[in-house]
């Protein structure tokens, strides 16, 4: 990867992540629920898909660790998050709550992974057509070449898997009846029978075997897809017959079933291969309970119920999603009656949606988790007094009560409560700007200057927190911190090469791992050859590689 | 450069025009607070308090349901809490959505728009002063190609191009020392003040054509001059005679144009902030998109900066409106707005 | 010269503004740091899909014959394709072309038939309350930024009474139209919710620069030898201000107006951006901010012919008002 050309480096990149998957989904075998569902919010902010290509990753690359473990996985978890605690690779932040404004012509709850389910929205009153107005449009409608919630909540109206998931979480059958492991490494999916697509034709094995190849195979469906990694370990799938479909993996891959709830939208195999590119992403043909009446490109995309469907029809006869970047633009349609949904409503508009009697609020804890990256190949980060001094420094519950007002939690730990591995002794760093000095002055950096980068208007309030957070590191008398806005996309650019010298040294980002198990955040982002990682301790990695070594349930729970 | 005739219409449309003492008042008052903003902002206009956040102007105090959170069973509970937000008169205009003082950021702002109007300003009319004179003293090819050139410029409307070459160039900035921090009268202000370099540039390169067109049209008409043809009869070279003849007898209706252009390159910084192409976070543009998502909440936030720039303009608009009623030149319609 | 022979030449001349425009676009990938691949490839491309795109555009050819095939392809209608957004640029931008001129030709409406009445009323009432409150207006109509101005009207009619809508578009302005003939009013005044915003945020500057220049050119005409003569020849007054002076203002208002079309385009992308409407300038905004180049060259391209040919129209209009330019 000593290769001064970008082009080439990333290519020879590309080829080294490519050869250590086939390790990393040896050593993943019986990691629990690992690998897989680092799902659509994942996506979101890493929206490319090369440098996930090594989410399982070289580390765990050892069969021999195992037989290792006397200690339960998530003991091991728990000790991982505990060491990373101390070690503070990142500035620990908060946890973001996703917010909806629901008008009252809809009952709709919130899910924990940011997708809505139009399926799960239930009109009340006369009208039946509902909209949804989201911060951002698709970035085309193939459903296999993006990594975008946004994007994901328009095309699976129409999409559909093999398994999903419940509003909880727990995987359940979708296009399958029954799911089983045949042997390491090979599983099974039997598929219903009369599930039909949109434009006519009826589910085959061959177009769920064909779907899980476009992913996964970069020359089947005239598409390298984004999305190859998120169905980590998997290798090709084939049809036995008409109604099963045979996915091989890399290895034993435990946690297939946990992937293949979250991702692989299945799509007619010749309906792809008849149609090009463009048409693909402005049409829409799968199995879902609502199919594509108009597509306007960045601006709306209206669906009708599909009658046809094989479960009940949905409730709703139309759905429209459209998008306003502008989070109180999106507040003001819901309360003038433009919209029924409204995603991410921000703190400061919570009573207005709370006191109008048109509309209501729901909220849940997402699987998201903001932080700040410090790179530990760098002075002054390298130093772990000098990353603690950086925790030390801010005064989390102040950030969270006055600029996110409330609506969020404190994290000390890269694993989010109620995940797998997530250790209850670990609290979040307290501010102590004394003790942050000290420890300043102690790594021998004091006078520093920093720099925090930030994406702008990615994440809730992600400037705010980010001016808030640069602020307080700034009241250091031996530090000083400024703050730099940036694109997302350029910002993410640079993040996600694969190549930790591409990276800035301090930054802000966010992580949504809805697999709710602690190794799809460990794993990418603070060990040795994660695809994002900017982190790197020999215990950290041995614990994991331990953790993921260990068995997981047979069905990917 | 300007007559003793001129400076006389310039008195007497002075004293006789309320509006032209309106704007001076106005456009002194802007420069004044601008040039000495760290001895006029009561505040460092980047110290945050969150404790602070959202305190409305004087005379707005209002009464407002805050809310905290609790997660019962993975359902996040709102718990609400009725406080009163008193305004205080530690800051008049209020505080923003991190507790920073709006009067503060207000007037810090007034030196990023000024800095950015006179700065972009100049590259403009460097550039457009330039090629206009060329074009118009050696007529025929030059002129039809440079002003044709001119002709593609203004086909790009200046917002759209200006924020195509900020998104391609990126937003550099450059801090330039604060000398009353320097010199250690205000210890408490920012050390340094941030120009977004691309942008003074980037403005600057998007409005030359006005500029080329009215030095255009006046070289055109100087070089028929007598003294134009005696200098060239003596040998001057053309370099030598624009430079020290056609410039010179055509600096009035720049200097007009010039004055509009600041407003009109002041309404343009704030539309680019706004949008978020600038490189700082000191400017009325930027304050305004910040205050968006405030408006049910914090009105002030948008709306003071956006007085500000008002306020500011219209004081330019009305010196340059005194000029040009006392100096006559002919530029109806020059220059543009945003 | 004939009518016919000054706008060929106008349009020679408009010929030759639209190939420098897409010439300054098809360089405008070249002034950015970093390798052209880079500029058009999404941040995630593969190496395939960049040498794919590097073998389509032919980035190894001869800069002219790279130019001389973007040209033509233009000459296609073919923008070329945005592997950003999977789309043909061509596809995207004339999608969004028509909210944009339905905003620009609202606005313009609106600052027409409020400015010039305004303009001469203000003229003919010179010093009078009318008088002031014209020139007041006039002075921070043009002194105000338009995208505060619109959010301030969303703070004002959205938020606090709710009578207009704060974003979006609605439907289209033939659908409203269409509405409107067949006595659908319901459907109608639902489109006016929704453009009545952006029309004011957009056409207020130039409501403000046309009552100003209506205003000057007016107390200019009536002040002039030429109308104090129709005024002697015993001409009624209404005749005289409507007929003659009127008709000799509209000179200068329509130059300027030519002149700041630009303004206009410029204003309807910051005004689209405040209220999301659906055109050509949040699809600008959108791809810079994606880094979709390839729509942003097209938009750029649209944009800058679009001017070109509202100029030939203005020009028309300018000969007609005042024959004089057809044989300058």
């Amino acid at each position: 990867m000593a290769d001064d050309e970008p082009t080439t480096s990333r290519r020879t990149f590309l080829k080294f992540a490519g050869g250590t998957t086939a390790a990393a989904a040896v050593a993943g075998c019986a990691g629990g629920d690992q690998g897989g569902a680092q799902e659509t919010t994942t996506g979101a902010e890493t929206t490319t898909g090369a440098e996930t290509t090594t989410a399982g990753n070289e580390t765990t690359g050892s069969e021999e660790t195992t037989s290792g473990g006397e200690a339960s996985r998530e003991a091991l978890l728990q000790q991982a998050n505990q060491l990373l605690h101390d070690q503070a690779p990142w500035v620990f932040l908060n946890r973001q709550y996703s917010v909806y404004g629901v008008s009252s012509n809809v009952e709709w709850t919130g899910r924990r992974d940011e997708r809505i389910d139009g399926y799960a929205i239930q009109p009340q009153g006369d009208s039946s057509e509902v909209t949804i107005t989201q911060s951002q449009m698709d970035s085309g409608l193939d459903p296999h070449d993006h990594r975008e919630t946004p994007t994901d909540n328009i095309v699976l109206q129409a999409y559909e898997g093999v398994l999903a998931r419940d509003a909880e979480g727990k995987v359940i059958n979708q296009l399958a009846t029954d799911y089983q492991r045949v042997e390491d490494g090979v599983v099974e999916f039997t598929l219903q029978d009369g599930v039909t697509f949109h434009e006519g034709g009826d589910l085959t094995a061959e177009d769920v075997a064909f779907s899980i190849n476009r992913i996964v195979q970069e020359d089947v469906g005239g598409l390298a897809s984004p999305q190859s990694d998120q169905l980590a370990g998997v290798t090709g799938a084939e049809a036995p017959d008409d109604s099963t479909v045979r996915v091989m993996s890399d290895g034993i891959n435990p946690t297939v079933f946990a992937v293949f709830a979250t991702y692989c939208d299945v799509m007619k195999r010749s309906w792809v291969e008849e149609n090009d590119g463009a048409y693909i992403n402005t049409h829409m043909n799968g199995t879902g309970p609502f199919r594509l009446a108009n597509y306007q490109e960045g601006v709306e995309v209206v669906y009708e119920r599909n009658e046809e469907y094989w479960g009940d029809p949905a409730p709703a006869q139309g759905l429209t999603i459209k998008s306003a970047s502008e989070s109180s633009t999106r507040v003001n349609q819901l309360l003038s009656g433009e919209t029924d949904i409204a995603v991410n409503v921000p703190p400061q508009d919570v009573n207005r949606v709370r006191n109008a009697d048109n509309a209501s609020l729901t909220a849940v804890p997402s699987t998201r988790v903001l932080f700040n990256a410090m790179r530990y190949d760098v002075e002054p980060f390298s130093s772990q007094q000098f990353r603690q001094a950086m925790n030390l420094a801010i005064d989390l519950d102040s950030i969270i009560e006055n600029v996110l007002q409330g609506f969020a939690a404190p994290t000390g730990q890269p694993t989010l409560e109620g995940f797998v591995g997530y250790n209850p002794d670990v609290n979040p760093y307290p501010q102590d700007v004394e003790r942050a000095q000290q420890l300043v002055e102690e790594s021998g950096h004091a006078g520093v200057s920093i720099t925090l980068q930030t994406p702008v208007g990615r994440y809730l309030k992600d400037v705010e927190i980010a001016q808030a957070v640069a602020n307080q590191i700034n009241q250091l008398s031996n530090v000083n911190c400024e703050l730099e806005q940036r694109e997302f996309q350029a910002l993410v650019g640079e993040i996600t090469t694969g190549n930790i010298e591409d990276k800035p040294p301090f930054y802000l980002i966010g992580w949504g791992n809805a697999t709710f198990d602690a190794s799809q955040t460990i794993i990418p982002l603070v060990t040795t050859g994660g695809a994002l990682t900017t982190f790197e301790n020999e215990q950290v990695d041995q614990l994991m590689e331990r953790a993921q070594s260990m068995g997981g349930e047979p069905n990917g729970n | 450069m300007l007559s003793p005739r001129s400076l006389r219409n310039l008195k007497r449309e002075l004293s006789r025009s309320a509006l032209a003492k309106t704007g001076i008042a106005l456009v002194v008052l802007v420069v004044g607070v601008a040039a000495l903003a760290p001895l006029v902002a009561p505040h460092d206009p980047t110290a945050q308090n969150l404790d602070d956040a959202q305190l409305p102007p004087l005379g707005f105090s209002e009464t407002e349901n805050s809310t905290t959170t609790e997660v019962v069973d993975g359902e996040v509970q709102i718990v609400n809490e009725t406080t009163t937000i008193n305004a205080t008169a530690e800051h008049p205009l209020g505080t923003d959505s991190l507790g920073r003082d709006m009067l503060s950021r207000v007037v810090y702002g007034a030196r990023t728009s000024l800095l950015v109007g006179v700065l972009g300003t100049f590259i403009a009319g460097g550039i457009g002063v330039t090629v206009g004179l060329v074009a118009g003293y050696y007529r025929g090819r030059v002129d039809d190609a440079l002003m044709r050139s001119a002709d593609v410029m203004l086909a790009f409307p200046s917002l759209v191009l200006a924020i195509a070459l900020v998104g391609l160039w990126g937003r550099a900035a450059y801090r330039i020392p604060d000398p009353f921090v320097l010199l250690g009268i205000t210890p408490d202000m920012p050390a340094s003040f941030v120009l977004p370099g691309t942008v003074v540039v980037v403005v600057g390169l998007v409005n030359w054509v006005w500029f080329a067109r009215v030095a255009r049209g006046e070289a055109l008409s100087i070089r028929e001059q007598e003294y134009v043809k005696a200098a060239r009869a003596v040998g001057a070279s053309d370099a030598r005679i624009i430079a020290r003849h056609v410039l010179p007898n055509a600096l009035t209706p720049i200097l007009v144009l010039g004055t509009i252009q600041i407003a009109a390159i002041v309404l343009l910084e704030s539309a680019l902030s706004f949008l978020g192409f600038s490189g700082t976070t000191l400017s009325w543009g930027f304050d305004i998109a910040q205050g968006r998502d405030y408006l049910a909440s914090a009105w002030w936030i948008s709306t003071i900066p956006g007085v500000a720039i008002v306020l500011a303009v219209i004081g330019i608009n009305l010196v340059g409106d005194w000029l040009r009623d006392a100096l006559d030149p002919d530029i109806e319609g020059e220059g543009g707005g945003v | 010269m004939s009518l016919a022979r000054f706008l060929l030449k106008r349009g020679l001349q408009g010929v030759f503004v639209v190939w420098g425009v897409v010439t300054v676009v098809f360089l405008l990938r070249f002034i950015t740091p970093g390798d052209p691949i880079s500029v058009i490839a999404p941040l995630d491309a593969s190496p395939a899909t960049r040498q794919a795109i590097a073998a389509e555009l032919g980035l190894n050819r001869p800069l002219y014959v790279q130019y001389l095939d973007y040209l033509v392809g233009l000459l296609q209608g073919d923008m070329g394709y945005s592997y950003i957004s999977n789309t043909s640029a061509s596809a995207r931008v004339f999608a969004r072309l028509p909210a944009t001129l339905e905003l620009a030709v609202a606005a313009t409406l609106v600052a027409v038939v409020l400015s010039i009445p305004l303009g001469v009323l203000s003229a003919t009432n010179r010093n009078e309350p009318v008088d002031y409150g014209a020139t007041t207006f006039s002075l921070v109509g043009i002194s105000t930024p338009n995208f505060w101005l619109g959010i301030m009207l969303v703070l004002l009619f959205a938020v606090e009474f709710g009578v207009f809508k704060t974003s979006g578009r609605g439907i289209t302005s033939a659908r409203a139209l269409s509405a409107l003939a067949t006595g659908n009013l319901d459907v109608f005044v639902s489109w006016l919710t929704y453009i009545t915003l952006p029309a004011i945020t957009l056409g207020t500057y130039f409501t403000a620069l046309i009552t100003r220049l209506t205003r000057s050119g007016m107390l200019d005409e009536l002040g002039s030898a030429y109308v104090r003569a129709t005024r002697a020849k015993g001409l009624p007054e209404t005749l005289v201000r409507y007929r003659h002076a009127l008709r000799n203002t509209l000179i200068p208002v329509v130059t300027v107006l030519g002149l700041q079309l630009g303004t206009l385009i410029g204003g309807a992308v910051i005004t689209e951006a405040v209220f999301a409407w659906p055109g050509l300038g949040t699809l600008v905004i959108n791809s810079i901010t994606g880094r979709d180049w390839v729509v942003l060259q097209g938009s750029l391209i649209v944009i800058g012919v679009g001017f070109v040919l509202i100029n030939l129209v203005v020009d028309a209009l300018y000969a007609y008002l005042d024959p004089r330019v057809v044989s300058d």
